[in-house]
């Protein structure tokens, strides 16, 4: 099934991945917290958008498209663009190199993040795994 | 900019020594124009520990404006060590307040008959007896000589005993522990019985556009504030990396020669965050704020130490005790030596034991195991003491090597200890430590951050796979113009400021109309300069290699079974620099196109 990038679809999909995934089960065995993904208006999306995954050991408890942030305190908040989201789900930007050059915008636990970068990473991988087709 | 202040210890005359302008915007300041100011000086039969040999204390064109981390300066010369060219930055307060003093540098030579301080008030320099503070130790002199001086706000940077006992890698401190620590300038100063220049001042920093300057800076410091990497290293200071470059395979262990080490995680920044972590500390006017300050079951507050420190007095050594790597820190800073070279050369002490190249006869009957933290504490007292082994390991891990014939075993390169970053994770760092101007340095060019992740295309920069070989040359060399730019600066290099900014800085501040090219023009000019003084002092490219232990492959970790290609890197690297592969000497036409022909002249005479 084509999943199109964003959309709710797309973050069911992408849910589904995540909990029958064996490689990110084993890499986020010990991650414990949840997110949110604050898309930025750019290009052909007009609008802000929420997507909210709650990660724990390994699957993804929950999934939800917000309105805002009001009523939720994820542990991470990560904001981008449209564009540059995009160019990471497309695999041509490397998620941490959006990370470092001011591209992607991270906010939470210091501290926890730069122990669980490769879990980061092997959620990035999942993510793309499950793009098959981009908003334009 | 505002003139050099010269002070010749030996007949006590100051001068003021106005910078040519074309020379301050060819070279912008910091260590690229003390490159230009010292080539004439630099020469091969120069004496590190003679009184004609030079400190040249210098600041960038923002250096104290509150701009985005450019609170630091720079210390340059000849160094002891690798007899190659000196650089070393440091942080804190002393080189802004030098400013305020008027003046944007101080150029130390000769030879004091008795040990002596530098008292600078404004426009105001008093040399004064150093006798109550030579021999204490860093902490101790700062502490002292502020009270004698007993001016509010004024800022030491001091030697400690192991510059005045001529240890080969002892540094110069301010401000508590921010340190010029590599190259070995404080033996220098003690070479010439210096002990520490106090200064206050209270004067304007000129800026050519004030009016401009000041709402770029504070947009500049907003921006930085925000980034990413600013929460990282005010979080988790410099040892944020730990982590991941240990599960990257980049992070050394036991002397480079181990890929794992199940204490790492116990001494990462996280865990010092999470653990003994108690407050933070700044350099002049910046938002990031990476200083640690922790406390120890003693209730008291200390430094806490950063990512060099950390591995160096930890898996370096396999040692998993994060407050007693603090304490060995500390005890490195008290006595005025680089952790980095101390940490080194430890380091081979404990693998030449462990091979049985050295034995007890050799240590007094100290038996070196890894991970024994008091035969380390024991080590570093004979090294700033020169006692005993002290004696050998006080002139760095090349010298000591050669004197157990073993030099093969050192790992560094022309006399400098090799930094915790392992080209065997990230391929890009075998070629910095190999062509950097000061030996094996990571501040020249820290291309594992560019081989992480941090690959900002708007700074002309591609993003290889940290693994790539040759393919990756010119990019290194693209970072290490753009690294030299930040040494010009001085900028410190976590400063992570989009480059439009930084030229718009520069540009305000100085009066110039310049663009990104021109920056980069300015870095790969003094990028070449710098290795012209080291051609001049006998650097071929023969001095371009790395060390036995980082070209065999490690057993296991996240870079098992890995090796730079090493050769052919450096061939391609030398094809983007446009270096002559049989002298490694700069091609004539390189160095007139970036506006070098005297050099030129002066290196293919």
């Amino acid at each position: 099934m084509a999943t199109k990038f964003p959309s709710p679809a797309w973050l069911q999909t992408l849910s589904d991945k995540l909990n029958a995934d064996e490689r990110y089960a084993q890499i986020a065995r010990n991650w414990e917290g949840d997110m949110c993904v604050v898309i930025e208006p750019s290009g052909p999306l007009t609008e802000q958008q929420f997507y909210y995954l709650d990660l724990w050991h390994g699957k993804c408890r929950k999934t939800e498209i917000l309105k805002d942030l009001s009523g939720v305190k994820p542990k991470y908040v990560l904001t981008a663009t449209y564009d540059n989201i995009s160019r990471i789900m497309k695999g041509e930007l490397d998620p941490m190199q959006a990370m470092m050059t001011r591209k992607l915008q991270v906010r939470g636990s210091m501290a926890y993040m730069m122990r669980n970068v490769p879990t980061v990473l092997d959620f990035v991988r999942c993510a793309r795994e499950v793009t098959t087709e981009i908003l334009s | 900019m505002q003139p050099i202040l010269k002070v010749n210890l030996t007949t006590g005359v100051t001068s003021e020594y106005v910078i040519p302008a074309e020379w301050e915007r060819d070279y912008l300041g910091g260590a690229s124009l003390a490159a230009r100011l010292l080539y004439p000086v630099l020469t091969l039969d120069l004496d590190p520990f003679s009184p004609e040999s030079p400190l040249l204390f210098l600041n960038g064109p923002l250096s104290g404006t509150a701009g985005p981390a450019v609170g630091r300066f720079v210390v340059c010369g000849k160094s002891p060590a690798t007899r190659l060219w000196a650089e070393s930055n440091c942080g804190g307060f002393w080189g802004p307040e030098l400013r305020f003093c008027g003046y944007d540098g101080l150029w130390i030579t000769g030879k004091a008959e008795r040990p002596v301080y530098i008292w600078l008030s404004d426009g105001k320099l008093e040399i004064r007896d150093a006798a109550a503070v030579w021999g204490k130790d860093t902490y101790e002199s700062q502490s002292i000589i502020k009270s004698e001086i007993g001016v509010p706000g004024a800022h030491v940077l001091t030697i400690g005993p192991a510059g005045e006992n001529g240890v080969l890698f002892a540094g110069l401190l301010c401000d508590h522990g921010r340190a010029a620590g590599r190259t070995g300038l404080g033996a220098v100063a003690g070479s010439k019985n210096f002990k520490a220049i106090a200064v206050k001042g209270t004067k304007k920093i000129p800026l050519a556009q004030a009016e401009l300057f000041a709402p770029l800076r504070s947009t500049a410091n907003c921006a930085l504030k925000e980034d990413n990497l600013s929460h990282v290293f005010h979080d988790l200071g410099t040892a944020s990396v730990a982590d991941y470059a240990d599960y990257l395979g980049a992070l050394p262990k036991k002397y480079f020669h181990s890929g794992t080490f199940e204490g790492v995680g116990k001494v990462s920044g996280s865990t010092m965050a999470e653990t003994i972590l108690a407050g933070t500390t700044t350099c002049h006017a910046c938002v990031i704020a990476c200083g640690r300050v922790v406390r120890l079951e003693d209730g008291a507050k200390r430094k806490g130490p950063e990512y060099e420190t950390i591995v160096n007095f930890g898996p370096n050594l396999l040692n998993d005790d994060l407050a007693a790597i603090t304490r060995l820190g500390e005890l490195c800073d008290r006595y005025g030596m680089d952790t980095i070279s101390a940490g080194g050369t430890i380091g081979l002490a404990f693998h030449l034991f462990e091979k049985g190249v050295i034995t007890k006869k050799d240590t007094a009957g100290l038996v070196l195991h890894w991970g024994d933290v008091k035969a380390v504490e024991q080590l570093i007292h004979l090294t700033a003491r020169h006692e005993g082994i002290g004696n050998y390991l006080a002139q760095g891990s090349k010298r000591f090597g050669q004197h157990f014939e073993a030099e093969e075993e050192a790992v560094q390169v022309n006399g400098l200890e090799v930094a915790y970053h392992d080209p065997r994770g990230f391929s890009g760092m075998a070629l910095v430590y190999a062509t950097s101007p000061r030996g094996a340095c990571h501040n020249q060019s820290e291309y594992f951050v560019v081989d992480m992740g941090q690959a900002d295309s708007s700074l002309g920069l591609k993003f290889y796979d940290r693994h790539a070989g040759a393919e990756k040359a010119a990019n290194v060399a693209h970072h290490q113009d753009w690294q030299t730019v930040f040494n010009a600066l001085v900028m410190c290099i976590f400063a992570n400021v989009p480059v439009e900014t930084v030229a718009a800085l520069i540009n305000t501040a100085c009066g110039l109309d310049w663009g990104v090219e021109d920056l980069f023009c300015a870095g790969e000019r003094a990028w070449n300069l710098k290795r012209a003084i080291n051609n001049r002092l006998g650097l071929t490219r023969a001095n371009d290699k790395l060390p036995k232990a980082l070209l065999e492959p490690y057993h296991d970790g996240g870079s098992a079974g890995y090796v730079p290609p090493f050769t052919e890197m450096l061939d391609a690297y030398y094809m983007a620099r446009e270096w002559d592969p049989e002298t490694g000497k700069p091609t004539s036409k390189k160095l007139a196109e970036l506006g070098l022909e005297w050099v030129a002249q002066d290196l293919w005479k």
